[in-house]
């Protein structure tokens, strides 16, 4: 089953996607469709909204050097989704990782439900995200199938099987909560 | 002495399954213990018992279909459930066995014959609506395997061999044990009660062991799903609609559970398998899909 690991800080488990991204282009099929996102519980309180605001400037100016764009939006759940896109994969994962930090700094860490990848299947001609965990620091497939809130459960477990120890993925089958008309 | 490997679980079926199992081979039992108490030649009983036997392994198949209300389909009334058998019996290469349908919507597949020339597969209408098709030729490759490793001839001799076990242990206790004095009415009064005891104790434990075997032929026929159709995860995903339990891949979104706190702080109530361990023919779900994932990376060649 492979060696014990120590429990690393969840955000560290984040940047393992930067190099399980090589595996996903050449082995896997599944190319970036140039966006990710962090999605989290606003609380209405004005210091929650300084430290947004502080956190997407920031993101804006780095990302502006590489060429990447933030946009943010509400939506119907009341989770706010910090969206971005740019062609750069390795940005999008550094970029996604300033923003949980920034939150985590202004002590809303648990605010933060999870951070979302778009990718392209190559095989199914479908999107494939993989979402993050930050709780379980844990990444799982979700592969949405056509017809209105359906998963191809089977090509799930493909993908878990090819990533193999790449990522750290989540084990427990009943954590794969599905998001169901992601925006990216 | 299953005459039928099934697939899904249903928990009250199977107790009631296993219990009259369980009676069918102590009777096997007591019944040579009682002849050979009345007396009755080694031959009497040999013959008895292969008669028995036989009547078991020729018949199990129409009693276990009848007791289904299964009935044979044709390819013009079942034309994608004859699809894939014939898929699978091409693949793995054994003659087609017949197709059947009961109509209940408990979802289930089975295999019952003692060979594959005189198999007959049945699937219920309940899993027929339930399964995307590759999921569906996921769990009929897993009884075609059935068929094809002929289980269910396995499993009547083994449990033939449960009930000789028991039947050599009244023998030597009558002819070998002794228990001393001259008074042969009051010997045989107590030498019959521990012979009765005795046999059924060695009963239970060929039980237990038959158990252990049937469970692992359901491994090998996950296993032979898997190599027949190329595709672990499909049968992984048909495994978790059937049990249709906690361990299911969810289908409430993360927003919602985690609204509910679920997800954030408390862990989603873990359904223990009550049915199972030592008195189950089937292994536990979690062990199957296990099993599987490893061939699915196997497979991918990341294992």
């Amino acid at each position: 089953m492979g060696r014990r690991k120590l429990a690393q800080p969840a955000p560290d488990r984040l940047f393992a996607m930067s190099t399980a991204y090589v595996t996903m282009e050449t082995s896997m099929g599944l190319t970036s469709r140039g966006a990710a996102a962090i999605v989290f519980q606003p609380l209405a309180t004005a210091d929650f909204e300084s430290i947004v605001r502080e956190m997407e400037e920031v993101v804006r100016a780095t990302a502006s050097d590489s060429g990447t764009t933030v946009t943010s939006s509400d939506d119907t759940y009341g989770f706010r989704w910090l969206v971005l896109r740019g062609s750069d994969f390795d940005d999008l994962v550094v970029g996604i990782n300033a923003v949980s930090t920034a939150l985590e700094a202004g002590g809303y860490g648990d605010r933060v439900l999870c951070a979302v990848f778009g990718f392209n299947d190559e095989r199914t001609k479908k999107p494939v995200y993989w979402i993050y965990n930050y709780k379980r620091g844990a990444f799982y497939p979700f592969a949405p199938a056509a017809g209105a809130e359906k998963r191809d459960n089977e090509r799930e477990f493909v993908l878990k099987a090819q990533i193999g120890k790449e990522l750290p993925v989540e084990q427990e089958l009943e954590r794969w909560f599905p998001l169901w008309g992601t925006p990216i | 002495m299953a005459s039928k490997n099934s697939f899904g679980r249903d928990n009250g079926l199977q107790a009631r399954m296993l219990f009259t199992i369980f009676l069918l081979g102590l009777v096997y039992a007591v019944l040579i213990a009682v002849l050979i108490a009345a007396g009755a030649g080694a031959v009497t009983i040999a013959i008895v018992a292969a008669g028995l036997f036989a009547l078991q392994l020729f018949t199990s198949d129409k009693i276990a279909l009848a007791s289904m209300g299964a009935k044979e389909v044709t390819p013009e009334q079942a034309p994608q459930l004859h699809a894939i058998v014939d898929r699978l019996c091409v693949q793995a290469n054994i003659p087609k066995p017949r197709v059947a349908i009961a109509q209940t919507p408990m979802p289930n597949a089975f295999a019952v014959g003692r060979s594959p020339k005189t198999a007959t597969v049945c699937a219920t209408t309940g899993i027929l609506q339930l399964l995307e098709p590759a999921e569906l030729e996921a769990v009929l490759g897993h009884e075609v395997t059935h068929v094809l490793n002929r289980d269910v001839v396995v499993m009547t001799i083994a449990s033939f061999f449960a009930s000789i076990a028991a039947f050599i242990t009244q023998w030597g206790f009558l002819f070998g044990g002794g228990f001393g004095g001259n008074d042969r009415n009051n010997q045989n009064n107590n030498g019959f009660f521990i012979v009765i005891l005795v046999s059924a104790a060695v009963y239970v434990i060929s039980f237990l062991l038959l158990q252990a075997l049937s469970r692992y032929r359901e491994f090998a026929a996950d296993r032979g799903s898997a190599i027949l159709t190329g595709r672990p995860s499909a049968l992984i995903s048909a495994l978790l609609k059937i049990d249709g339990g906690m361990s299911r891949v969810p289908q409430r979104d993360l927003r919602a559970a985690s609204s509910e706190l679920a997800a954030f702080y408390i862990f989603p109530p873990k359904v223990k398998q009550t049915v199972g361990g030592l008195f189950s023919t089937h292994p536990p779900l979690t062990a199957r899909i296990e099993r599987l994932q490893r061939l699915e990376a196997q497979l991918q060649g990341t294992a």
